[in-house]
């Protein structure tokens, strides 16, 4: 039991609105939500560009719930109809070619505004300690989805949906023991079909949704609780003025409403001219062969998952047996590296050790083939994201005031990302999957060597002050 | 101090543009989803006129068409039908078809016959009871029967509550129906061919 | 140069999505065909050469009144056994039948100009130049074959208006390996005349692969006319958005 009940009283000549808010806070935190939420609160005054991807990433959510309710008035989950009522919302529906759209190009908006996101993050630390659980929150978030869009890729039952989707559920295979039976047990049948249809239906229209939003609510309640980082990676809250805000902070209402309604309207241009000039966006964003309808009995030459999946994909891929050696090889390095070079207690040494030797007995190519390990290296490659704020040790948050060398790090891992996107969209040939392999070295190195480099060189002293200029 | 007012206007002036335009897109992208709703090609296909052959209904026969989904009664009345129809002038609710149930009265709906002058025999009418929806059953012999009165000169007895509709299609006093049954816009196409869904008034429905 | 600029000018080096279509044939391109008269003769081709064995399931043809025809002209010219202009263009072989007789079901052609695009051109080019290089082939149980799709199980439709041709190969030494011969396609030869000239029967080609490209999406223009609008529209916006947010920062010290 809280307080007893207080009600407002205002003076008889409020205006209406004014008393019929005091009403509803009487009873709800309307006013107090708004004012906590964004109203007043503080944000530092130098966010960039970088700052904006997260309401854009917001917006996005909101645009393809929207689109993604009108479209199931219409869309047909059924292997006999799918397809058809695809068709049917393009050319029947009045408007509905113009909802489709937007849908398809909101999935590829919503992947490149998150990894930016994402790499803001990267960029100034905003993962570092108090923020590792919006970090984590957020990592949960790029899970979700992930698993959205690969279920809802499967709905439109083109040549590209179901061998996809057959390829991906065959990747649960390869793992030892259960895996035949999880494979069926996911596609509740022995290929994809009807079955997998509709389940995964469900999924992409309301089971992950809620789990979205639910985490989102809670990826911004925790950034809340600490506060915003900031381009230059200073605890703004550190330096407090006289109305005990952080003296380099502003009100998020009216400065960062205006802001981020700027932003939003550069997006809506962007994504405006992707939508009504080019959808397909050469085939990147709709897959020319998904205009076939689904043929169990006949793959098309070329599978390669949507764009937004090709970076692990590739890293999939460049697994072959011959990898493998250099793995084992890699490994094994990391676990001498670790004995010679880490403060890590004696007992997680030989911890480490032991489940080292397990794995590289696990890789010998008697015991778990490379389609295994191929599959283990795909996690691993997106799970290693949600270990950041432990395996950056870097003296400073920000990438302003760190060595001039670690851009180049971060420029080569970037770079490596990049290429291994790129090759997951091209057929593999011996020179591209010995780039892959290269690639994906310099990926995983960039994470597990992060907690020597990343304490390597000479920092740059921190300011007192956000360096920002009047605009 | 002017400086701040001359801020204040110009940022006003700003807020009210860009609210405007949107509230432009707003609009426009609600308007777009709501418009989805509206019948697509396939249901104003499926809800396309129809074409009939009336060659084959014989005087005292119904036919049955089916139109928008609903039935479409096809009655060729025999002169003794027509010829009762005027007893009935004082019983029914409405013997000028003045009121309308779902479809606009179309002008040769609009006399006892509630048919084409050229063809005042034949009737065309949606089944569609005017109370609740239901579809009423023929009942053409004439005479008392039950839940009829001792002078029915034939014509529709709905099932669900009672209603009762003359020769004409036009209901009853004091029934639970409110209004006569609904004459759908049709033409003729030839003497045994029409086409439900379509009149030369006001084209198609 | 800023971190951000370099990244973002990294992207500029990603190329489309684009790959040769499965024989490697190069493909022409189709001819320009965006005027209403061509899109007709476009459908009239269609509907009397394509929609025996091949359906268009999406496709209204009471949709054919956006290139200017009423429902009259639909009727009394391209409805054939019994359909009515407010249906769909299915066919009435069943697949079944369709595999035993041609040994593939002859698939539906709504969308097919998209399917085929990032095969080595557009879909257009790629249906153009598909229904152009069909040639004799008498070890084909059709006794046709294909360029851009060898031992195609589709006959050569619209043989009676190219003519009969066959494919001239020689035999050349192998590049890649010493000692083999391979053999290069180079060219046509044209066995007996059919109702048209080459120069003709492109031109006819060309129509019906513009009718099947505005089938795919017959919403083109109309979103292409849209967008024009919308990015004028939004440019505005973003500019007042722009002086808004200016208008309030000039306040932040």
């Amino acid at each position: 039991m809280g307080a007893a009940f207080k009600e407002t009283k205002l003076p008889a000549d409020a205006p209406k609105s004014r008393k019929a808010l005091a009403w509803v806070d009487d009873r709800f935190p309307l006013s107090k939500l708004w004012q906590e939420q964004w109203g007043r609160y503080y944000a530092p005054k130098n966010f960039n560009v970088w700052y904006i991807f997260g309401s854009l990433a917001m917006l996005v959510l909101v645009i393809q719930i929207v689109t993604g309710i009108f479209l199931t008035m219409h869309y047909k989950p059924d292997s006999n109809l799918a397809f058809g009522s695809v068709e049917y919302i393009m050319k029947e529906v009045p408007w509905g070619w113009l909802v489709r759209y937007m849908h398809s190009t909101g999935a590829s908006a919503f992947f490149i505004v998150v990894y930016l996101h994402m790499t803001r993050g990267l960029l100034y630390g905003s993962y570092r300690k108090p923020r590792e659980l919006i970090w984590l929150f957020g990592f949960a978030i790029f899970l979700c989805l992930m698993a959205e869009a690969f279920f809802g890729y499967l709905l439109p039952w083109g040549q590209m949906s179901y061998w996809g989707a057959q390829v991906i559920v065959n990747l649960f295979g390869a793992i030892p023991f259960i895996g035949n039976d999880l494979s069926l047990w996911i596609r509740g049948d022995y290929v994809v079909s009807d079955a997998t249809l509709n389940r995964f239906f469900a999924f992409h229209v309301i089971a992950i949704p809620l789990v979205l939003l639910g985490l989102v609510a809670a990826h911004l309640i925790a950034l809340h609780e600490v506060g915003s980082n900031n381009p230059d990676g200073i605890e703004v809250k550190d330096n407090l003025g006289p109305d005990g805000h952080g003296v380099d902070t502003i009100p998020s209402h009216p400065y960062y409403t205006t802001k981020d309604f700027f932003g939003v309207s550069v997006f809506l241009l962007i994504y405006s001219s992707v939508v009504f000039f080019a959808p397909e966006m050469g085939g990147y964003f709709l897959e020319y062969n998904n205009f076939l309808p689904a043929d169990s009995l006949k793959t098309p030459p070329h599978i390669a998952p949507t764009w937004y999946f090709t970076p692990f994909y590739s890293v999939l891929r460049a697994t072959t047996s011959d990898f493998m050696w250099v793995v084992m090889a890699g490994l094994a390095a990391y676990v001498v590296f670790i004995w010679l070079r880490s403060r890590l207690s004696y007992t997680t040494k030989i911890a480490v050790t032991v489940l080292a030797v397990v794995l590289e007995i696990g890789m010998l190519p008697q015991v778990l083939d490379a389609k295994f390990w191929g599959v283990v290296l795909f996690g691993s490659a997106v799970i290693i994201l949600s270990l950041l704020p432990w395996l950056d040790h870097s003296p400073v948050r920000s990438i302003r005031y760190r060595p001039g060398w670690h851009k180049t790090v971060y420029g080569v891992f970037f770079v490596a990302f990049l290429v291994l996107g790129y090759l997951g969209t091209q057929l593999p040939t011996p020179a591209y999957t010995l780039i892959a392999q290269l690639a994906t070295l310099l990926y995983f190195s960039f994470f597990l060597l992060m907690p020597w480099w990343s304490t390597m060189g000479r920092f740059k002293p921190l300011p007192k002050r956000v360096t920002w200029t009047a605009h | 101090m002017s400086n701040e007012k001359q801020v204040d206007s110009g940022r006003r002036g700003l807020l009210v543009a860009t609210c405007a335009a949107g509230g432009v897109v707003g609009v426009s992208t609600a308007g777009v989803l709501v418009s989805t709703l509206q019948p697509s090609e396939r249901a104003k296909a499926a809800g396309a006129p129809v074409e009939v052959d009336i060659s084959d209904v014989k005087p005292g026969e119904l036919k049955v068409a089916e139109w928008r989904g609903k039935p479409v009664w096809i009655l060729r009345r025999t002169p003794e039908m027509l010829a009762s129809l005027k007893q009935n002038d004082a019983l029914v609710a409405d013997p000028d078809s003045d009121k309308s149930f779902q479809l606009d009265v179309p002008k040769y709906a609009k006399n006892e016959f509630r048919a084409y002058d050229k063809h005042k025999e034949v009737l065309v009418v949606v089944g569609i009871c005017s109370h609740l929806g239901c579809s009423p059953s023929s009942r053409f012999q004439q005479g008392p029967q039950p839940n009829l009165p001792d002078d029915w000169h034939g014509g529709f007895l709905c099932p669900c509550h009672g209603s009762t509709f003359d020769l004409s299609g036009r209901v009853f006093k004091n029934k639970p129906a409110p209004v006569n049954l609904d004459v759908p816009p049709y033409m003729y196409l030839s003497d045994n061919k029409i086409l439900i869904g379509k009149d030369e008034e006001k084209g198609e429905a | 140069m800023t971190l951000t600029k370099k990244l973002i000018a990294l992207l500029a080096l990603l190329p489309g999505f684009v790959f040769a279509n499965e024989a490697g044939f190069p493909l022409d391109r189709a001819p320009e065909r965006s005027d209403i008269a061509s899109l007709q003769n476009g459908a009239k081709l269609f509907v009397n050469y394509c929609l025996n064995c091949h359906s268009a399931s999406s496709m209204r043809y009471n949709r054919l009144r956006d290139l200017g025809l009423n429902e009259d002209q639909i009727k009394n010219n391209l409805l054939f056994s019994g359909e009515k202009v407010g249906d769909m263009m299915k066919i009435a072989m069943r697949p079944d039948d369709a595999k035993a007789w041609f040994g593939a079901v002859p698939p539906d052609l709504s969308v097919i100009a998209r399917a085929k695009a990032g095969t080595g051109g557009t879909g257009a080019d790629y249906l153009y130049t598909y229904l152009r290089t069909f040639y004799k082939d008498d070890t084909r149980p059709t006794g046709w074959n294909n360029m851009v799709v060898p031992n195609v199980a589709m006959p050569h439709v619209l043989w009676q208006l190219q003519g009969i041709r066959t494919a001239k190969m020689v035999k050349e030494a192998d590049p890649h390996e010493h000692g083999k011969t391979v053999e290069r396609f180079a060219g046509f030869e044209q066995v007996s005349p059919g109702s048209m000239s080459q120069p003709e029967f492109d031109t006819q080609v060309a129509d019906l692969v513009a009718y099947m490209e505005w089938m795919a999406e017959p919403t083109r223009d109309l979103r292409k006319r849209l967008g024009a609008i919308v990015v004028l529209f939004l440019s505005l916006f973003a500019f007042l958005a722009w002086r808004l947010n200016a208008s309030y920062w000039k306040d932040v010290k």
